[in-house]
């Protein structure tokens, strides 16, 4: 089982979040520090923009998880003090499925967002190379990987965008297909405007940024990584263009109908999808008539964005109900998980005692036998040894699955076990019978029977 | 023989609903699942090859060549409308056009058993006459997927315009990747509708067609063909793309579909 101790968007300010938020090159060193803690033995650490979390586990099977989560959360105060308030604590099941809930973007700030699942890969990979993951980690963060990925496929969680750069981004992948090639124009600066010819130009576009300052063309081209044109050029620009982010802070229009319409012929039809972010706003209206132009502007681009985050929450539903099945499926499995121990030890046993008596009576009265029959009888006795604990090892996982064993009541069972078969002393099982001959004769009997032969 | 051409065409139908409804519940549903994405091309290409199974049995029960007669023409002709349909699917990104050419595939292959299939008469040159049915198949094949595009583009554009982005519109395919695919198609059907159409007017001399539902079909065959050619010329020199090249295609299909109509009725009142 593991702990969750941290903080997030809910629960603390940016000015807390960031003040325990630890660059990469230093997670290593800090996750080996907090697995080196008394009661810690894996840890892995969650960091984004959004949220904080210490993923631990106990350094035993069956360890102390509250001592562990304590640990943690001693750990990221010793970081930064001031962050205890606001740290909260999942521990056992509730922390798997708030690790559920984390990776299928749950718990995120914009729901259904991507980027955490990419952010929980990374975080796992660095606990690796940091060798502070161990069993329980390895069980339970491949898990929530999983669940991600199906609340992924199942859920339209993630589906639409939310917010006015992607949107968008969004739209003229819908009219274009593939961006590569295609042409953006920037009238004007602001934020948003800047983000979205951004994001368009990492998807392939060519951008060209048109002002009436060419100075501030000049640094705005830089920027954006665009090509600077001066006002003049604005037609020229428009022409070429294939996608126009408007985003000045003119009184009139700059793009109007007539400019577009006497365009047509020299833009031979080609799709214009014109993004208008100004207020007030910078492309007529009256576009939108002309064959092939798609005009979007402020108000039409926060209305998908609300379409998009209300469509998700509904979605959320669906995904929370995914989560709990992975969640309740986790722990039925780490449930049957906590008598493995048990069932290797008393397979060790049977094991020993069954090799201990094979290698005796090979090498008294079944010496005569060759490869091929030592090797058959060595079979036989492995295909026992699995029928015999097939029904216990069955009976042992459905009944820990079934009756959620705690703790204690494995330990019971494992002593019961040991006092019925002793099965911690595997060393004496072939010493200890004093009757070996009736077990010679009987494993001999069976290899008569396995191999076919007669003893001489 | 009979047996297999009953069992392909059976199963031809069952598959080509299987991937109608396929493609449907994609554009449908308003979480797109990855395993409808894979079925509904698998679905129509297994209808495909049934639909050809039963088109070749069907003809050498009958003992008619299935271009020589118009109920395999038919058929065939939305055959390979699909074909074409699978091949650039991908290419042009034409995924969800399967919505409208699975239901198209299926009345035209139920539709065909409706129509007589006895070998179409004939006075001219047989190997003309061949080159004559199988260029208009094809062209005819293209001009449905073509249609279909231009269908798809129209219902896009209007969404876009009216800003109805999310659902469906994520599904359709891009605008201009439906317009680039229509110009395409358009280009490759026209060589053989040219040839079709002047073929055409070979045979239509040598059996001296002069009722008024042959020349109804000849007027329509020449609307056909100077639509499309209006449409590809007007593209090329005035940029007529999009919303125009669409309706003009359309109503180039709407014309082959009558001719194709005309076609059946004849066969029809024939049999």
């Amino acid at each position: 089982m593991i702990t969750i101790v941290g903080l997030n968007h809910k629960t603390a300010p940016i000015a807390v979040r960031e003040r325990i938020a630890l660059p990469k090159d230093q997670i290593a060193r800090a996750l080996t520090q907090v697995a080196a803690r008394s009661h810690v033995g894996e840890a892995m650490l969650i960091s984004t923009c959004n949220r904080v979390e210490l993923v631990t586990a106990p350094r035993a099977a069956h360890g102390d998880l509250v001592a562990t989560a304590e640990d943690a959360a001693d750990a990221l105060a010793q970081i930064a003090p001031e962050v205890e308030r606001h740290l909260y604590v999942y521990i056992g099941a509730d922390a798997v499925k708030h690790l559920f809930r984390v990776a299928s973007s749950l718990d995120s700030l914009v729901l259904g967002e991507p980027q955490i699942l990419g952010q929980l890969k990374e975080a796992f990979d660095l606990a690796r190379k940091a060798k502070t993951v161990g069993r329980a980690l390895h069980r339970t963060v491949p898990r929530a990987l999983h669940t991600a990925k199906r609340v992924r496929s199942q859920t339209a969680l993630g589906a639409g965008q939310v917010s006015v750069p992607s949107v968008s981004v969004d739209l003229a992948k819908q009219i274009f297909g593939e961006l590569a090639g295609r042409t953006v124009v920037l009238i004007g600066s602001g934020e948003m405007a800047e983000t979205s010819a951004k994001l368009l130009r990492n998807a392939g576009a060519r951008l060209i940024v048109v002002g009436r300052n060419a100075a501030r063309v000049s640094v705005l081209s830089r920027a954006v990584e665009g090509e600077g044109f001066t006002w003049e050029r604005l037609a020229e620009a428009l022409v070429a263009a294939d996608v126009v982010i408007t985003s000045t802070s003119a009184p009139g229009f700059v793009v109007d109908h007539a400019l577009l319409a006497g365009l047509r012929r020299r833009r031979k039809g080609r799709s214009l999808f014109l993004i208008d972010l100004a207020v007030p706003r910078d492309v007529e209206p009256r576009v939108e008539s002309l064959d092939g132009v798609f005009l979007y502007n402020v108000d039409d681009l926060s209305k998908v964005v609300s379409e998009s985050l209300a469509s998700r929450a509904r979605e959320a539903e669906r995904a929370e109900a995914i989560v709990l099945e992975e969640a309740l499926g986790w722990e039925r499995w780490a449930d049957a998980e906590q008598v493995t121990p048990a069932v290797v030890m008393l397979r060790e046993r049977f094991s020993a005692v069954f090799r201990a008596e094979l290698e005796r009576s090979l090498r008294g009265r079944l010496k005569h036998l060759g490869s091929e029959e030592r090797a058959a009888l060595e079979l036989m006795l492995d295909s026992a040894l699995n029928k015999l604990l097939h029904s216990p090892t069955r009976r042992l996982r459905s009944v820990a699955a079934e009756h959620r064993l705690d703790a204690d009541r494995v330990e019971q069972l494992v002593l019961s076990l040991d006092e019925l078969f002793a099965v911690d002393e595997p060393g004496d099982a072939a010493a200890e019978d004093g009757d070996g001959d009736t077990v010679d004769s009987a494993t001999e009997d069976a290899a008569r029977r396995a191999t076919g032969t007669e003893s001489r | 023989m009979t047996d297999i051409a009953t069992v392909a065409f059976t199963l031809g139908v069952v598959a080509y609903s299987v991937a109608s409804t396929l493609f449907f519940l994609e554009l449908a549903r308003p979480d797109a699942q990855l395993g409808f994405r894979r079925w509904g091309p698998w679905a129509m290409g297994v209808a495909a090859v049934l639909h050809a199974t039963h088109v070749v049995g069907a003809s050498l029960i009958t003992r008619v060549c299935p271009i020589a007669s118009l109920q395999f023409a038919l058929s065939l002709s939305a055959l390979i409308a699909v074909v074409v349909f699978l091949a650039v699917r991908t290419r042009f990104r034409l995924h969800a056009v399967g919505a409208v050419v699975g239901p198209l595939a299926l009345t035209f292959l139920v539709g065909a058993q409706f129509v007589d299939a006895s070998r179409a008469e004939s006075s001219g040159p047989r190997t003309l006459l061949m080159f004559h049915i199988t260029a208009n198949l094809v062209g005819v094949g293209l001009f449905l997927l073509a249609g279909a595009a231009g269908a798809f583009y129209l219902v896009q554009e209007r969404r876009l315009k009216e800003k109805k982005t999310g659902g469906l519109s994520n599904k359709l395919p891009p605008l201009d990747a439906l317009d680039r695919a229509e110009h395409r198609l358009l280009l490759a059907g026209f060589p053989l509708l040219t040839f079709g159409i002047v073929s055409g007017a070979v045979f239509a001399g040598r059996l001296g067609a002069s009722g008024g539902t042959e020349l109804l079909r000849a007027a329509l065959g020449y609307a056909t063909w100077l639509l499309v050619a209006a449409v590809l010329v007007m593209r090329a020199a005035a940029g007529w793309r999009g919303r125009r090249a669409a309706w003009g295609t359309l109503a180039g299909v709407a014309c082959v579909v009558t001719v194709m109509l005309l076609y059946a009725v004849r066969a029809g009142g024939a049999g």
